[in-house]
């Protein structure tokens, strides 16, 4: 197996977590809605609602984590960054992996394993309401989403690795991207003309990551 | 062992880290796991043995508990489906040519539609890209100046950040224990005010020097009006107001001719217009009864605004005593009362409409119904022309801007008074609006579907209000009953059939996934870095130092923005405000500076941040769809203009404190 078909394969096993993970918000944005009507109109509130809500939210964002994180999501200040070459920007990164990720994350796996595992032994039960609902396995989320993210992180190493040694940053796998939405909204539009549309639909993806690492893309202009 | 000074440590380290580019949230960890670890360094433990692993266990917990984050997901989530649903290039057409009148009105246009999408939509890169095909080629071709241009889309981009619902105003909330409904309630005001100042600059700066923005040939802009709509106007204006009305008794007034695409005129098609034409009596109408409503009958004298007002001191206690890890159990203390209280206090409110009115009298503001007349009136004299010189065109226009204006604008204002007058939580009305732009999305494309299906939702939900009969459950659950049943009905119908809205919905839900995770895994970085930083005694440290220097409140306020003005240029407002903004929270006691006018002036702060150059993003995203005639520095010429329009808003909020903090008020009291 070639070391982009690994990367590319723990790659899917992120997104298909993460992705599996993302359907929580349509849970929750539904589970919301009824216990408005609940509430609201039936006058009839639910009340392990708070802890369920908590739930879907904590299990959503803590299992997308390592999705993120393998399309390169992770908010970074990539004011000084953005302008290195890749290599610099691999050696910095792969130090910085195993200065501040792996302990992190190794914290949230190891003991976060311990963590959830007493809640499962005591058999704990949250205490917003005097009949809540179990939370063991909610804390079972901890340990969970901490095995995946340290898979990614050691994936992303392997990156930093391959590209200090070709100059060049291994490819990602396709995603949605935020700026998808400008080349649906073109197709869709009916005031705008030919030219400009066809200049911008397509290359959205240009325009974003110039604009990420601040330069001026092509066409001759030099500042 | 542990030493104040590590605590600086870290923060001077903080910053050098993150312009290391490494991603913000394992900085943070990171950071926070190694002086985490020398502060609970034993030697008789073994060296895998140290509690800042279970700290940092605790601390994702805490995130995971978070109920003020809660609603990220769901802002996130609503803002993206309505992103893919709402055609902006139809608003920026319509909106064009209602103000086709104004000096440089493609840029007030550009100005208004991008802060307005924004405000939904809230990704500023996504905005002004669009924004830059949509509007900056039809301004360069109008002769418009590129700076002008360039500075209109780039300002108007970034107002969508501030204007509630913003997902910055909830990590704020989250980060210093303030309430949401407060901050947007208190946010509303300063975010229209400074649009508001920036078409003041726009429409100034075109009137004085009138060649920065020619005026568009009349006949460029001519809407083709259909002839059976022609011979209903009359008068000297040709309003064709009257005749409309008259049709609807008297159909044979305008029965006969063809539509536009050649179809016979039916009863339909003028109950229709008719309809149409009544839309701007109808927002009028409902815009003062809720005033009237609200001020009048809803808010009679309670006990309520009290509790609210203990809550909110309590936070701020807790705020200043406690350290400064964003404590998820404290924030469920505070956050349930005032919950508890706007429910309780509008649970009341069936009780109290009857009651004697001489009571509620003492609780409405001083004035009121002076200003409420006043305006009431102006608004009638406004509406009195509007409608004498209503012409075909004008109720051709006004059925565009309804068609592509109003469908966002009902959503945001439902999603809005929803949070703002207590009839939900800010979570709940989020989840609402999600639902209400996945009936967007449907509806845009199972019309004829839509509008049944939300009507028998409509009946149905008022056929439910009579369990509690009282006005505003029957409103509230009309509006859901229709909202609930058109989306369940669409959706079910196209998921069942020919699936064309499935791709909006995975992408929006895969989308909201990455971004909920980045913001949130940020979260629970800097809550483990907070806590260690305050074990280190980083904070008290600062604040003695602080408190030793001796400023006035003024002087503390310019200093704290101006730092969030400097930080701005290299950082993003995800990392200033996890970051920096909770070691200012905990002075504001001190100086006598409101939390809340604090948290709103650091709101409007950041988009200076989003239009400084020579780092703004905006700038090159701009530049990267726009013709190759335009340079960086004439967009950056264009937006700094719009920094100083930032600054003297903060300046006017800080001199007129009411502008800011007179909705909170007057709305939760305290």
């Amino acid at each position: 197996m070639t070391v982009q078909g690994l990367l590319h394969g723990v790659d899917r096993v992120s997104e298909w977590s993460g992705k599996a993970a993302a359907w929580l918000i349509v849970c929750l944005t539904l589970v919301v809605c009824v216990e408005v009507f609940k509430r609201y109109i039936l006058n009839a509130p639910t009340a392990w609602i708070f802890d369920l809500n908590a739930m879907l939210y904590g299990t959503l964002f803590m299992l997308c984590g390592a999705y993120t994180l393998s399309q390169n999501g992770h908010v970074r200040g990539d004011f000084l960054y953005g302008s290195m070459k890749p290599r610099t920007q691999a050696a910095l990164d792969l130090a910085l992996y195993f200065l501040f990720f792996l302990p992190g994350i190794a914290a949230l796996s190891y003991s976060g394993w311990d963590y959830a595992l007493l809640s499962w032994r005591i058999n704990e039960h949250s205490n917003v309401t005097a009949d809540g609902p179990p939370i063991y396995q909610f804390k079972a989320v901890i340990p969970i989403a901490g095995a995946l993210v340290m898979m990614q992180g050691i994936a992303e190493i392997i990156r930093c690795v391959v590209c200090l040694r070709t100059g060049e940053w291994p490819v990602r796998l396709k995603d949605v991207q935020e700026m998808d939405v400008v080349g649906e909204q073109l197709a869709h539009s009916e005031y705008v003309d030919e030219e400009s549309r066809k200049q911008v639909m397509g290359h959205t993806q240009e325009i974003q990551d110039a604009a990420a690492h601040r330069l001026v893309q092509a066409k001759g202009e030099h500042k | 062992m542990s030493d104040p000074y590590l605590g600086l440590t870290m923060l001077g380290l903080i910053v050098a880290a993150i312009m290391m580019g490494f991603p913000t949230a394992f900085t943070l960890m990171g950071l926070g796991m190694i002086f985490g670890y020398v502060a609970f360094w034993d030697p008789a433990l073994p060296w895998y043995d140290n509690r800042i692993f279970d700290l940092m266990v605790q601390r994702t917990f805490g995130g995971m508990n978070n109920d003020t984050l809660l609603s990220i997901p769901l802002f996130v989530f609503m803002g993206y489906v309505i992103e893919r649903s709402a055609l902006v290039d139809k608003m920026f057409y319509s909106v064009q040519l209602a103000f086709r009148r104004v000096p440089a009105s493609l840029a007030v246009t550009t100005l208004l539609v991008c802060a307005f999408w924004g405000m939904a939509s809230g990704i500023v890169g996504a905005v002004v890209v669009l924004m830059g095909v949509i509007a900056l080629r039809p301004m360069l071709n109008a002769g418009y100046d590129i700076r002008l241009a360039s500075g209109a889309i780039t300002a108007g981009g970034t107002l969508g950040i501030l204007i509630p619902p913003s997902v910055m105003l909830i990590v704020y909330a989250a980060v210093a224990g303030q309430s949401i409904v407060k901050l947007y309630a208190a946010a509303i005001i300063p975010g229209f005010f400074l649009a508001f100042l920036y078409i003041v600059y726009i429409i100034g700066w075109a009137v004085l020097d009138p060649k920065i923005a020619p005026k568009i040939p009349e006949d460029q802009y001519r809407l083709p009006v259909p002839d059976w709509l022609k011979r209903l106007e009359r008068g000297a204006k040709g309003s064709v107001f009257p005749t409309l009305l008259a049709s609807v008794v008297n159909p044979g007034l305008a029965l006969g001719g063809k539509t536009a695409d050649g179809k016979d005129i039916t009863y339909g098609t003028i109950a229709k217009n008719a309809l149409a034409s009544l839309i701007p009596i109808a927002f009028a109408f409902t815009l003062f009864s809720t005033a009237w409503w609200y001020v009048v009958i809803h808010s009679a004298p309670q006990a309520i605004p009290t509790i609210v007002e203990q809550v909110e001191t309590e936070t701020v206690q807790n705020e200043t005593m406690r350290e400064l890890g964003a404590d998820a159990e404290e924030e469920e203390e505070a956050g349930i009362p005032v919950d508890a209280a706007a429910s309780q206090k509008f649970g009341a409110l069936g009780g109290l409409e009857g009651q004697a009115p001489d009571e509620a009298v003492d609780h409405i503001p001083e004035n009121f119904f002076v200003w409420f007349w006043g305006l009431a009136a102006t608004y009638a004299f406004l509406l009195g022309v509007y409608y004498r010189r209503m012409d075909g065109e004008q109720l051709e226009i006004l059925k565009l801007l309804s068609a592509s204006v109003m469908p966002l604008a009902m959503l945001a204002s439902i999603v809005l008074s929803a949070i703002l007058f207590g009839i939900t939580t800010a979570s709940e009305s989020a989840a609402v609006g999600a639902v209400g732009a996945l009936y967007l999305a449907a509806f845009n494309k199972y019309r004829s579907h839509a509008i049944w299906a939300s009507l028998v939702g409509m009946i149905a939900g008022i056929a439910f209000g009579t369990m509690r009969n009282e006005i505003p459950t029957y409103i509230v659950a009309a509006v859901l009953g229709a909202i609930f049943t058109g989306t369940a009905w669409c959706w079910l119908r196209d998921l069942t059939s020919s699936r064309q809205l499935i791709g909006t919905l995975k992408e929006s839900t895969f989308l909201t996934a990455k971004t909920t995770a980045m913001v949130c895994w940020l979260f629970v970085g800097s809550a483990l870095f907070s806590a260690v930083f305050a074990l280190h005694g980083g904070q008290g440290l600062i604040e003695r130092w602080v408190l030793g220097m001796d400023l006035s409140p003024l002087m503390f306020l310019i200093l704290a923005q101006a730092i969030i003005f400097i930080l701005g240029w290299p950082l993003e407002w995800t990392e200033i405000i996890v970051i920096f903004v909770p070691i200012f929270i905990p002075l504001l006691a001190h100086y006598n500076v409101d939390p809340v006018l604090f948290a709103i002036m650091v709101a409007v702060n950041l988009q200076a941040a989003f239009l400084s150059p020579p780092v703004a993003m905006s700038a090159f995203y701009l530049k990267g769809v726009a013709p190759s005639h335009v340079t960086l520095n004439q967009i950056f010429a264009g937006m700094m203009p719009y920094m100083l329009i930032v600054i003297l808003c903060m300046v006017i909020m800080y001199v007129w404190p009411g502008m800011t903090l007179w909705l909170p008020r007057f709305l939760y009291g305290g």
